[in-house]
């Protein structure tokens, strides 16, 4: 057997407040009990008849271009929904709660927000100067009204179900989640704006533009990013019990000021003309402008995650079932990265059948590991999973589920993000020549 | 059974949350909506629109800051003549002028019960930048609009009111459309 455990930091001993499982008690109707579940409905109707009044009219009036939006724009939300679920490999929060973040970000965080920014603005209009407002109006009024409403997306799954935010990973998945759909509806309604301002008609141009724009162009730090970083906070201020409160609540309140801290830098007119170095320069900009965000989030997430993983990755070693997990698979199971690393070596050596089986071992092997940390009763079921993906493996001559030593991200995947920007940058080019020439 | 306690810090929570959202989507609304938007214009004086385009509005033309900012590559502003209001936008787009005037019967036409009435017809400014105007309606309300195109930027006027008030007011409307000025821009 070979323990490959490579760059990760050791195993950190154990942090009793790291995560809370879920109860086994824990059922679904409780939430009905509950003001905030009630609140949250009532919410949900208010923001779909709000939204409904303020899209409802671009739709009709064009319908191709309406269809193309929410196509494109649902497309796009897919792989931000992949990471996120990667992210949430070792203990997968309710899709139901999941869809509720969804569309508290979507429904009800959109159609308030379109409704006090619009305000804001105004107000910023009347009591300072309609120029101050046009140019500076984004940048102040959208974080100050924006990320609070999102924010409160997060605390109200915490309110409605208290016991499936275990984490702080569980607070950024959450967040992530109500950002993706801000995010999604926000773009949806830029795009059919722009279709009525370009005087086109029922045409899908303008909605590619502002796909390039807003979806590429800014989208790796939007909304999902900045809300993973407050949502983040949420889960600490829920989970770490250990500390006092004022400090629970002060990183809450950081995080969310970091949020709109960030959404404010990225949103500020300062350096938009790009130093008045033309395209690059205006490229260089957006990059300085959104790549803090993604650093921190990606900064959060490691920690957050490896913390996580620790924990389960603990349950497991301390269960002592060598044909449950071994050494190097636990080591594999501590990150996205490796646990992929893990699947494409098995893939690699022993074909596509041996790589999905590493998935359903790792899968069965989490199930436990949760199963065990909330000592429910379905810890002998998931363990005689794993055992038979174990078999599987063994026929397909590749017994255990480890990942290589050495760099986590592989070459592929550098490739695909070089690549990435490469196009990121012949797309602005393109979409600010379109733009400027009409 | 939850205690007493529990139930109340639960009805809280949840009447917090109804508290933020109705803060931000009432309230704040509401703020903006006491306070006035609409500001005097100098009499007689050309009012800068954006991207070096400027205007003279009609005596008695009020502004309303929420809907005016002039830019350095665009702008817009909508003064208030009693109850009729008059749209002056800047576009920084390169359209001919039949393009631009299609461009913005689309737009009007697009709005759910207004639709275009009589004969388009040709006009320019006082500075002789051609253009074209016509007419729209809607419900209760007739409306005019013209649009003009000048060294890449399209300007685009709508103004709309009742019958009377258009009617009365059409002249000096009319004087205020005629003395679009397209300077240099940015």
């Amino acid at each position: 057997m070979t323990a490959a455990n490579g760059d990760l930091p050791p195993i950190r001993p154990r942090l009793s407040h790291t995560v809370l499982p879920t109860p086994v008690w824990t059922q679904a109707r409780r939430s009905l009990r509950l003001p905030a579940f009630w609140v949250l409905l009532g919410l949900l109707g208010y923001g779909a008849w709000r939204l409904y009044g303020l899209l409802g009219p671009l739709a009709r009036a064009y319908p191709s271009a309406a269809v193309f939006a929410v196509s494109l724009f649902t497309l796009y939300a897919i792989p931000f929904l992949l990471v996120v679920r990667g992210l949430d490999f070792m203990e997968r929060e309710p899709p139901l709660l999941m869809a509720t973040a969804l569309a508290w970000g979507g429904i009800v965080a959109t159609a308030t927000a379109a409704l006090a920014g619009r305000a804001g603005h105004d107000l910023l209009a009347k009591q300072v100067s309609p120029g101050f407002a046009a140019d500076w109006g984004a940048a102040l009024v959208a974080p100050a009204v924006e990320e609070p409403l999102k924010l409160l997306g997060v605390i109200v799954i915490g309110l409605i179900a208290r016991h499936h935010v275990n984490s702080v990973m569980d607070g950024i998945v959450y967040g992530a989640l109500v950002g993706l759909g801000f995010q999604v509806v926000e773009d949806i309604a830029f795009a059919l704006g722009q279709v009525d301002n370009s005087g086109l008609g029922d045409q899908v141009q303008p909605v590619i533009a502002v796909f390039l724009l807003r979806g590429f162009l800014g989208g790796l730090w939007s909304h999902t990013v900045f809300s993973a970083i407050a949502g983040g906070g949420v889960g600490y201020a829920l989970i770490r019990r250990e500390r006092e409160t004022p400090h629970r609540y002060a990183v809450l309140v950081l995080a969310g000021l970091g949020a709109a801290g960030l959404h404010f830098l990225w949103n500020t007119p300062v350096f938009a003309d790009g130093f008045g170095a033309g395209v690059a320069g205006v490229l260089a900009v957006l990059v300085l402008k959104g790549v803090p965000a993604l650093l921190l989030v990606l900064a959060l997430v490691r920690v957050a995650g490896h913390r996580e993983a620790d924990y389960y990755v603990r349950e497991l070693a301390a269960y002592g079932d060598p044909e449950l997990a071994t050494e190097a698979e636990l080591a594999a199971l501590r990150s996205m990265w490796r646990r992929s690393a893990a699947r494409r070596l098995a893939a690699d050596r022993r074909g596509g059948a041996a790589g999905r089986a590493v998935g359903r071992l790792q899968r069965a092997q989490a199930q436990v590991a949760v199963e065990l940390s909330r000592g429910g009763d379905q810890v002998d079921g998931y363990r005689a999973r794993a055992h038979a993906e174990r078999q599987v493996l063994r026929r397909l001559g590749h017994p255990e589920a480890y990942a290589p030593g050495g760099a986590a991200i592989p070459w592929w995947l550098w490739a695909v993000l070089v690549g990435g920007l490469g196009a990121l940058v012949v797309l602005f080019v393109t979409t600010l020549g379109s733009v400027n020439g009409g | 059974m939850d205690s007493r306690p529990r139930v109340i810090r639960r009805a809280a929570e949840a009447a917090a949350v109804l508290a933020v959202v109705l803060a931000f989507g009432v309230g704040l609304p509401a703020i903006n909506h006491a306070v006035p938007a609409r500001r005097a214009v100098p009499a007689g004086a050309p009012f800068p629109v954006g991207a070096g385009v400027t205007v003279v509005p009609p005596a008695g033309a009020q502004y309303d800051v929420t809907r005016t900012a002039a830019r350095a590559s665009q702008g817009a502003v909508l003064f208030v003549v009693g109850n009729l209001r008059y749209t002056v936008v800047v576009l920084t787009v390169d359209r001919t002028l039949a393009e631009a005037a299609a461009a913005l019967r689309t737009k009007i036409t697009s709005r759910g019960g207004y639709q275009l009435v009589g004969r388009q017809a040709a006009t320019s400014t006082a500075q002789g930048v051609p253009g074209v105007q016509g007419g729209y309606a809607t419900s209760g309300r007739a409306g005019r609009y013209a649009v003009f195109v000048y060294a890449g930027r399209t300007v685009e006027v709508t103004f709309a009111g009742t019958d009377l008030e258009l009617h009365d007011t059409l002249p000096a409307l009319s004087a205020s459309v005629n003395s679009l000025y397209f300077g240099k821009a940015g």
